[in-house]
């Protein structure tokens, strides 16, 4: 019987005990999967989001990230959008206005709603899942949460009143005829959104808004960097960024926060790892002193009854480990959701995302307990003087 | 005829460092263990029996004194090339069996057998042969607590000889058994050293004792007497 089968049966001796320390582990395993998951999720889930957009610089003002960005207007937007779109790093570009407004459904009820006017362009910042694109200047798309509390559905005509750059409050309402539902990639969870061309937005805006945006999105011709570059130096007034660029600002501020507290939890839930197996095992190999001091005597020699120890640590924290990954995932799931709750989070962002790496790194920092666990019990069996033990064992 | 040495202990002394002062457990001792001898210690309790017979299982070593097994200084042996030699020459008897819980009976007399790498089908007729040699063979599947105090240990004793030792070592094999589970131990360690295996006994049972052909009285660390009958 090798040193793992020995220690199989040694678990199994003693049910309880072995199911305590599977049990803990998979708990603490579970927590430091959630932490490994949570320290890189917010990146990778940005910088997912970015990509699915399409579009791999984003020109503004003033560097604003993606999401509404609303510091600063650009004027003459259609001559700048026309500038940017011939240069030969860029593929094609669209302009980008955002206001907020209040909107009223065909039955009266209303709802403040975040409004996008997107310049023309084949391929919109949105995808429509219920009847059909915003045409002309008379059309909106509102998304499913705008939908549902002021009751519209695709063909319902809304009345917006916008709260422009400047004419707040002094604005009409305007009608709209809702075109079709759809998904915007940086909606809030629960925020009504609405959006149609930029004259569509001119028009709710008084016409006074003309050829005024707040950020370009640009597709590169596959080098983003470069393109984002050239913009810059093209137009000297404006900042580009990249997708690239996006994300290595979220990871430099905000995203610290997160990676400190996950390292933090992560050391603490190693530790209590480490201290409960330690605990679970030295109490297991203190009840087998006489038998183990037995085995020496018959000739095991202490390489052999440490592995014995160290088998059994590796098997609790395999099995624990393994166990750990679905209760994990799991609390992943609950913790996203809670996580997303929060004000001013895109709905289809997550702070929980499942990497291969984070396994690879759960496994290697489970291996690295089970071993630092068991060197103290592993300590004790190494050292154990036979003949004392056994000598007390018959006297004891 | 000319009787191999197994063991040859010369003047042994074995001191303990206590918090009151060392205690010196077993004074002097000289002693020589041959193929097929049958040697009973016997004295009372705290005399030095079992330290002594630590020392000649290669435990535990002496203060002073050589020990040598085989010819060789135990002293000198590394710790794992003890562990080697206990595995692959000695073979312990305890009083109280320490036979592992979790494993059959079959599984405890196997372990020294794959501790010592025997190849799995010589493992298995050993087995085998063993458990039935020890009166076994349809228990092999029980555990020890499946198993009566005498049962448990003759399935210690078959644990003891799995890799054929040249000396077997028992340190009071009766002391937890009836008189008369205790008188079937001793036939069955008087059939193992018919067979060619030193035994050295330690025991405060005269009946256990008086079937030794010699027997060694201890007192104080010291040997009193020793009989060769």
């Amino acid at each position: 019987m090798n040193a793992v089968g020995f220690a199989w049966r040694s678990l199994v001796r003693q049910p309880a005990r072995a199911s305590l320390g599977i049990l803990g582990v998979a708990a603490v395993g579970a927590l430091l999967f959630d932490m490994l998951l949570l320290s890189q999720g917010l990146i990778l889930s940005m910088s997912d989001l970015l990509e699915r957009t399409g579009w791999d610089v984003r020109v503004s003002l003033d560097e604003s990230g993606p999401g509404r960005g609303r510091s600063g207007v650009i004027n003459q937007v259609s001559d700048v959008l026309a500038d940017i779109a011939a240069l030969p790093e860029v593929r094609s570009a669209i302009a980008i206005r955002f206001a907020d407004a209040r909107v009223e459904g065909p039955g009266g009820e209303a709802a403040f709603a975040f409004v996008q006017g997107v310049s023309d362009s084949a391929r919109m910042p949105w995808t429509v899942t219920r009847g059909r694109d915003a045409a002309g200047t008379d059309q909106l798309v509102i998304n499913d949460a705008l939908a549902t509390t002021i009751g519209a559905e695709p063909g319902a005509t809304i009345t917006m009143r916008p709260s422009c750059e400047g004419d707040s409050d002094a604005l009409p309402p305007v009608s709209f005829q809702v075109a079709g539902i759809a998904d915007f990639p940086f909606q809030e969870t629960g925020e009504g959104t609405a959006a149609g061309s930029l004259a569509a937005l001119s028009r709710a805006c008084g016409g006074n808004q003309d050829d005024k945006a707040h950020m370009l999105l640009v597709t590169s011709t596959g080098d983003a960097d470069a393109a984002a570059a050239m913009i810059r130096r093209h137009r000297p007034g404006l900042a580009a960024i990249s997708n690239d660029d996006v994300v290595g600002r979220v990871q430099q501020s905000g995203f610290t926060y997160f990676r400190q507290i996950s390292t933090v939890l992560t050391t603490v839930t190693l530790a209590f790892a480490v201290l409960l197996i330690t605990v679970l095992l030295t109490v297991s190999v203190n009840q087998r002193l006489g038998e183990i001091a037995a085995l020496r005597a018959l000739g095991f020699s202490r390489r052999r009854v440490a592995a014995d120890v160290l088998s059994e640590s590796m098997l609790i924290v395999g099995i624990g480990g393994l166990l750990s990954l679905p209760i994990g995932l799991a609390l992943a799931a609950m913790l996203d959701r809670i996580l997303k709750g929060m004000p001013g989070i895109p709905e289809a962002l997550h702070f929980f995302v499942f990497d291969p790496s984070a396994l690879l790194i759960h496994a290697a920092l489970m291996t690295a307990t089970a071993l630092v666990a068991a060197l103290y019990p592993v300590r004790i069996v190494a050292r154990l003087p036979i003949a004392a033990t056994l000598r007390s064992e018959v006297i004891g | 005829m000319s009787v191999e040495t197994i063991v040859d202990a010369q003047n042994v002394s074995r001191v303990f460092a206590m918090p009151a002062g060392p205690v010196t457990a077993v004074r002097d001792v000289s002693l020589r263990i041959a193929a097929g001898d049958h040697l009973a210690v016997r004295g009372p309790s705290g005399c030095g029996k079992s330290t002594l017979l630590h020392m000649l299982g290669c435990v535990d070593a002496p203060s002073s004194g050589t020990l040598r097994f085989d010819g060789r200084d135990v002293a000198a042996l590394s710790d794992s090339a003890r562990s080697l030699l206990r595995l692959r020459q000695i073979g312990f008897v305890f009083q109280r069996f320490f036979l592992l819980p979790m494993l059959t009976a079959w599984e405890n007399v196997e372990l020294p057998l794959s501790e010592a790498r025997v190849p799995r089908d010589e493992r298995r007729a050993r087995t085998r042969e063993l458990l039935e040699y020890v009166g076994l063979g349809s228990r092999a599947d029980h555990r020890p607590s499946q198993l009566s105090g005498g049962e448990m240990q003759r399935v210690a004793i078959a644990r003891a000889l799995a890799n054929r030792p040249r000396l077997l070592l028992a340190d009071e094999p009766t002391g937890e058994l009836d008189a008369a589970t205790g008188a079937q131990i001793a036939a069955l360690l008087d059939r193992v050293n018919a067979d060619g295996t030193a035994l050295v006994i330690v025991t405060h049972d005269p009946s256990l004792a008086d079937r030794a052909r010699r027997v060694l009285a201890m007192r104080d660390g010291r040997v009193e007497q020793d009989i060769t009958r």
